[in-house]
């Protein structure tokens, strides 16, 4: 199903720039638009199948750490709109409504399993239009095609990741088709459908309006204020010149507005600044900036994968051929300036700069990605056959008001007739063709690999070549939620901190959303002390349990020994008894034996390495070696006093102690 | 008989239980002797717990009988254990046993003597308290003595160094004589004191010296010459220590057995360069008022009744909002060996309680029992807990809490209609109105 | 100088005034209105100044509500223009009813927030 509808779109593109019109029976029109609708549907088809590996391979549920956060939103003393926001659970209630009404009996975790796909396939629509509306039909079929299997979408809308992202991008891009709508338009209409657009999008992402002042008070913002501002005093000015005929006068009184405007706007900053109405800008929009702002400065920001800067691979990874047809794209844009290629090509600029600083981004670069490039691929495709059709009588009138600009663009091309320039449009076409195909099988092996495993429930491949799935983290949950008292509080690093709740349902000293800083330090300070003094710690915190994640018998690497350093920096950063060169040797993290001494001796290496040393794991190897980092582990003999081992999991991933009480009589 | 048979089903937990959260005093001791001897030799303190409405089983340690459960329920409320020399107990007591038995919330005495046997020592160091490991050793002291016609060894101390707590060695003063003396107000009448002395294990935050030597006091045999320094000098000495553990369970550990003997209780005490001789040394006091502690006739604080809830409100709601006022109380009761009855300090706190304290309020008492106090909820929200951590020398310690929601405003709980406000509403409304006006006129102007 | 930069000024205003007063009634129309706006604004802005920010809610869905009118005014203002050949082919009717449709859900949002 996959491969076959995967191909379909590029034939059908090819289909549909031939557009073989006189032999057949329907008029040109009413078969081009056929031969779209029917396109546009089989990838928007294909849109949802692709997603739908995860599903198919584990079983229908909600996959990473924040989505479910985002499925089982009861938050104790949470604002609405402060760290979580509406508009994902809106929508898949009303949806699930919806079926309701149709009377469908479906569960709401489906709709929610499922929303994502819808969205992704209504996100190809978008594209398809808004591609239309800066460029033709033919590249809005393109874009289409592209933003369907792209990895770098598919990545947060896969099936089961009920995450804000998956309904934000939709809402994104079709915000800025309707802005660009509304600006070839001109019509107030648009411009309110593009505010609708905005609202949904900032409501299930992240700028909520209604919560705070933020919006106006941080610096962030001052920019977009000043814009607006600027803009009135533009066109204010363009319509005195067009009253004045006179340039002297016209000079005179540019001067003095534009003086007092610069000098309002300036009084207006300073006085904000100056009376603490514009707050200084946060530390995210630093790290934004300056890649190395966060890691100096703020640790608790920069230990989230997602905001480290992005690694080559990961572009290529996400984005493939697209990387190369960018450029290309830009250069078609280039070459046909308008408001709707600027506004694409500032978008595509400005959000490939910041996917290069923050892995997160990526998502958002990956739609002008796509356009950009859909407008590449259409544009030298069309050229290409027509110089292989131009021996032809009838060159195609094309349909959309498009595709005759393109031809005036790419009519240098045509002109000049060289030897074997058929010859070479033709291998052209099929190298082109062949890259294309190339794209989708990457896609499809990346969606099916790498981004439809549940983070909850890991795949490896065994020996032989067998698929080998470990769901400790699910049975971990399980056991808590059956085996420990329902008040009992957990202490994990917060990367856990939905799924206990969630799952486990169990309170958690630090989750994913806890913003206090010195909570999350306080986890980290006694992850990273001796036994005796992480006690006192986790007596004080009302600690019953304490979870750590392991890899070293699996050879799963995001563990927490690998996150530890970021836990002994957090900690430090709020407690300057914990200094990160203790756990270092000649500035080398190391576990095995030439460990640093209160490495060896801290809290997460016992959890994490407590009975690890009689265990044999690999065939050949000595007892305790750690296959995540490939090493001897430093500590065998590790006893633990205040903590007691009360459930380790099939393959050790989760390892979970209790804490002891404190002695009676002592 | 079937009534007779419930009464007795219904009376087990009773009979089975440790001290109960009703009644806490305990009413059944097993005691264990080297020698039956000390049952006459001892009986006054014997008699005393006997007419405080103790049940005293006597048995000797070594009795291949005794046992301190049957069918995992215990048969004793505490165990005194007279038996210093004692190197296996009989039965199926152990020093494990014994220790299972105070940390499932019994009360334990000790007494040891010079030649202590390591049993008795392994208990000890359990409850974490030393016996000076040389077993002939005894506490000389040759200035603190208590004068004596027979003893030249100053082996028999008379000690007055009492740990100054009115709840552990109760409020009335060891009477004997009233005594005026320049350096001295009033002066309890020492205690007498013949056996081996002890230091407290440094790491143990529990155990507590009711009785220390004097500053000239050692550890050593009297018999031999004193050729290396002491292991135990001084003040550091203890002669008597009591442990509150965790869960409440008290333990006596005293280095002298005789020090509970008829003897000591009758003899007269005149401490070494004192001039005073008191008719009646002080050890039968001590001693009493000491077991009423180690029994829980004193100092034993129950709270009960805990309720809170917003000012004009009577009942609990779910969930607070921020900055809502509330009022919190809770009743604490100590018993008095018979009976509940009202405490009153001054020192009781709440705590509102999020990973750290947001509110720390001193509770204020009607001196009925009811403690009571009134505050705003801080401008946080979150799990909080109304925390109450009673912990005071001497007393059992109290520890309630009590989880509540703290929640934000609601949408609709925002201050509406504010006075500072109505031009802002006016000029939203004068817009409409405009807009109404404008379209109106352009339409009209066409 | 200071009398010839005066008299500038008052030749720039003179020119300013005796070209606008060519422009149709109905454009000075939604001018008035456009100026009625902006100085409510601005009276909002200086009472914010003098009384301080609380019901901060409040004060910016004031002066939104008469920034957006001006904007949507000024929209209207341009679309009905006769000698704006921008929109040629766009209906002045047309443009009335989004000019009324956008001020509906503008004063229900700002109603919503002003609360």
């Amino acid at each position: 199903m996959v491969v076959t509808s995967k191909a379909s779109p590029m034939a059908q593109d090819l289909l549909n720039s031939f557009s073989l019109p006189k032999t057949l029976k329907l008029k040109t029109k009413q078969q081009e638009l056929l031969i779209r609708v029917a396109t546009l549907s089989l990838i928007y088809l294909l849109a949802f199948v692709t997603r739908l590996f995860s599903v198919l391979r584990y079983e229908s549920m909600i996959h990473e750490f924040d989505p479910y956060f985002n499925y089982c939103t009861t938050p104790l003393g949470r604002i609405v709109g402060g760290t979580l926001y509406p508009g994902l659970m809106l929508t898949a209630v009303a949806i699930h409504s919806l079926l309701r009404l149709l009377r469908l009996a479906v569960h709401i975790r489906k709709v929610c399993v499922l929303t994502a796909p819808f969205f992704a396939s209504n996100t190809t629509l978008v594209a398809y239009f808004f591609a239309k509306e800066v460029w033709d039909s033919g590249a809005g079929l393109v874009a289409a095609a592209l933003i369907a299997i792209c990895p770098g979408y598919i990545s947060r809308s896969v099936a089961g990741s009920y995450d804000n992202e998956g309904v934000a991008i939709f809402a994104l891009l079709l915000t800025f088709y309707l802005f660009v709508k509304a600006v070839n338009t001109g019509s107030l209409a648009w411009s309110l459908g593009s505010a609708f657009g905005y609202f949904y999008m900032v409501s299930a992402w992240g700028g909520y309006v209604f919560v705070g002042f933020q919006h106006v008070q941080s610096g962030e913002h001052m920019a977009a204020m000043g814009v607006f501002f600027l803009l009135q005093v533009f066109f204010f000015l363009d319509w005195v010149r067009h009253l004045l005929s006179d340039t002297k006068l016209f000079q005179a009184f540019l001067r003095i507005t534009v003086t007092s405007a610069v000098a309002v706007g300036a009084v207006a900053l300073g006085v904000g600044m100056a009376s603490g109405y514009i707050s200084p800008w946060t530390g995210r929009f630093y790290s934004l900036l300056d890649p190395t702002y966060a890691k100096d400065h703020i640790p608790i920001i920069a230990s989230v994968s997602e905001h480290q800067p992005t690694a080559w691979s990961s572009f290529m990874f996400d984005f493939h051929i697209l990387l190369f047809l960018f450029p290309a794209g830009l250069y078609f844009c280039f070459k046909r300036l308008s408001d709707a290629t600027i506004f694409l090509v500032m978008y595509g600029l400005t959000s490939m700069y910041f996917a290069g600083v923050m892995v997160r981004l990526i998502l958002v670069a990956t739609p002008a990605v796509c356009l950009i490039s859909a407008i590449a691929v259409s544009a030298t495709v069309k050229n290409l056959t027509r110089l292989v059709r131009a021996k032809s009588p009838s060159v195609q009138s094309g349909s959309s008001k498009g595709t005759s600009t393109a031809k005036g663009s790419s009519k240098g091309v045509v002109d000049n007739s060289q030897p074997f320039q058929k010859n070479g449009a033709i291998v052209l076409l099929l190298g082109a063709f062949y890259l294309l195909s190339r794209y989708a099988i990457h896609c499809t092996w990346v969606t099916s690999e790498a981004y439809s495993s549940p983070s909850i429930v890991l795949a490896a491949r065994g020996a032989h070549g067998n698929r080998v799935i470990f769901d400790d983290y699910r049975e971990a949950y399980f056991w808590l939620r059956q085996n420990t008292p329902p008040d009992a509080k957990v202490m994990s690093w917060w990367d856990y901190g939905y799924q206990i709740t969630a799952m486990g349902n169990r309170t958690v000293i630090v989750d994913n959303n806890t913003w206090n800083n010195t909570h999350i330090a306080t986890v980290g300070r006694a992850m990273s002390s001796y036994e005796d003094e992480a006690y006192e710690i986790m007596r004080s915190l009302d600690v019953d349990y304490v979870l750590v994640v392991f890899g070293g018998v699996t050879g799963y690497s995001s563990d927490d020994i690998n996150k530890f350093l970021w836990m002994v920096r957090i900690g430090g950063g709020v407690f300057p008894v914990i200094k990160e060169p203790d756990y270092l040797v000649n500035g080398e993290y190391r576990v095995d034996k030439g460990a640093a001494p209160k490495m060896l001796n801290c809290l997460m290496y016992k959890l994490s390495y407590y009975r690890f040393g009689e265990l044999t794991t690999e065939y050949g190897k000595p007892p305790g070696y750690d296959r995540a980092r490939g090493v001897e582990i430093g500590n065998k003999d590790i006893k633990l006093e205040y903590l007691e081992e009360a459930f380790t999991t099939q393959n050790w991933i989760v390892r979970i102690y209790k804490v002891k009480p404190p002695k009676n009589r002592w | 008989m079937s009534k007779l048979i419930l009464l007795f089903l219904a009376l087990i937990p009773l009979l089975c239980s440790s001290f109960s959260p009703e009644t806490p005093s305990d009413r059944r001791v097993l005691v264990l002797l080297d020698d039956f001897a000390l049952k006459s030799s001892h009986s006054l303190f014997f008699n005393s717990l006997k007419s405080r409405g103790f049940d005293l089983h006597f048995h000797l340690a070594d009795d291949p009988k005794i046992a301190l459960q049957r069918y995992g329920q215990y048969l004793f409320d505490a165990l005194i254990l007279f038996s210093p020399t004692i190197e296996r107990f009989g039965g199926s007591v152990d020093a494990a046993a014994i220790l299972d038995f105070v940390d499932s919330g019994h009360d334990l005495v000790v007494a040891a003597d010079s030649n202590a046997s390591d049993l008795i020592r392994e208990i000890a160091t359990e409850c974490g308290v030393d016996f000076d490991e040389d077993p002939a050793a005894l506490v000389v002291d040759h200035s603190g003595y208590a004068v004596s016609a027979t003893e030249g060894d100053h082996t028999l101390i008379a000690s007055d160094d009492f740990i100054k707590s009115d709840v552990i060695l109760g409020s009335k003063k060891i009477e004997a004589t009233l005594f005026y003396d320049f350096s001295h107000y009033m002066r309890q009448a020492p205690v007498l004191f013949q056996g081996i002395g002890h230091s407290l294990n440094p790491t143990n935050s529990l155990v507590l010296k009711v009785l220390s030597a004097s500053p000239s006091a050692f550890s050593a045999n009297p018999k031999s010459k004193v050729t290396t320094p002491p292991s135990l000098t001084g003040s550091s000495i203890s002669l008597v220590s009591v442990i509150q553990a965790r869960n409440n369970a008290r333990i006596l550990i005293s280095g002298s057995l005789s020090m509970f003997s008829n003897r000591f209780f009758r003899s007269g005490v005149q401490k070494a360069g004192s001039p005073i001789k008191h008719e009646k040394s002080g050890n039968e006091q001590f001693l009493n008022e000491l077991s009423k502690w180690v029994f829980h006739e004193r100092g034993h604080l129950k709270a009960v009744n805990v309720q809170h809830h917003k000012v004009g409100e009577a009942n609990e709601p779910a969930i607070y909002r921020i900055n809502d006022n509330l009022e919190y109380s809770v009743e604490v009761y100590e018993w008095s060996g018979s009976a509940w009855e009202p405490y009153v300090a001054d020192d009781v706190q709440v705590q509102f309680y999020m990973m750290s304290p947001y509110v720390l309020k001193t509770l204020s008492t009607d001196g009925k029992g009811r403690y009571f106090t009134s505050f705003k909820v801080p401008d946080v929200y979150g799990v909080f807990q109304f925390k109450v951590e009673y912990e005071k020398l001497g007393y059992t310690s109290l520890s309630l809490a009590k989880q509540i929601p703290v929640r934000p405003f609601r949408h609709n709980e925002y201050e509406r209609f504010i006075p500072a406000a109505y031009p802002y509403y006016g000029a939203a409304f004068s817009m409409m109105a405009g807009f109404f006006v404008f379209t109106a006129v352009h339409l009209y102007s066409k | 100088m200071a009398r010839s930069s005066s008299k500038d000024a008052q030749d720039l205003f003179r020119a300013l005034w005796s070209a606008y007063a060519a422009t149709p009634t109905n454009l000075k129309i939604i001018d008035l209105y456009v100026l009625f706006a902006v100085f409510t604004a601005l009276i909002q802005v200086v009472y914010m100044a003098l009384v301080g920010s609380f019901p901060f809610n409040s004060f910016l869905s004031g002066v939104l509500s008469c920034v957006g009118t001006a904007v949507l005014a000024v929209c209207l203002r341009i679309q009905v223009n006769k000698e704006n050949k921008e929109f040629k082919d766009l209906a002045p009717e047309r443009a009335f009813a989004d000019f009324v449709l956008c001020n509906l859900v503008l004063h229900l949002v700002i109603m919503n927030f002003l609360g």
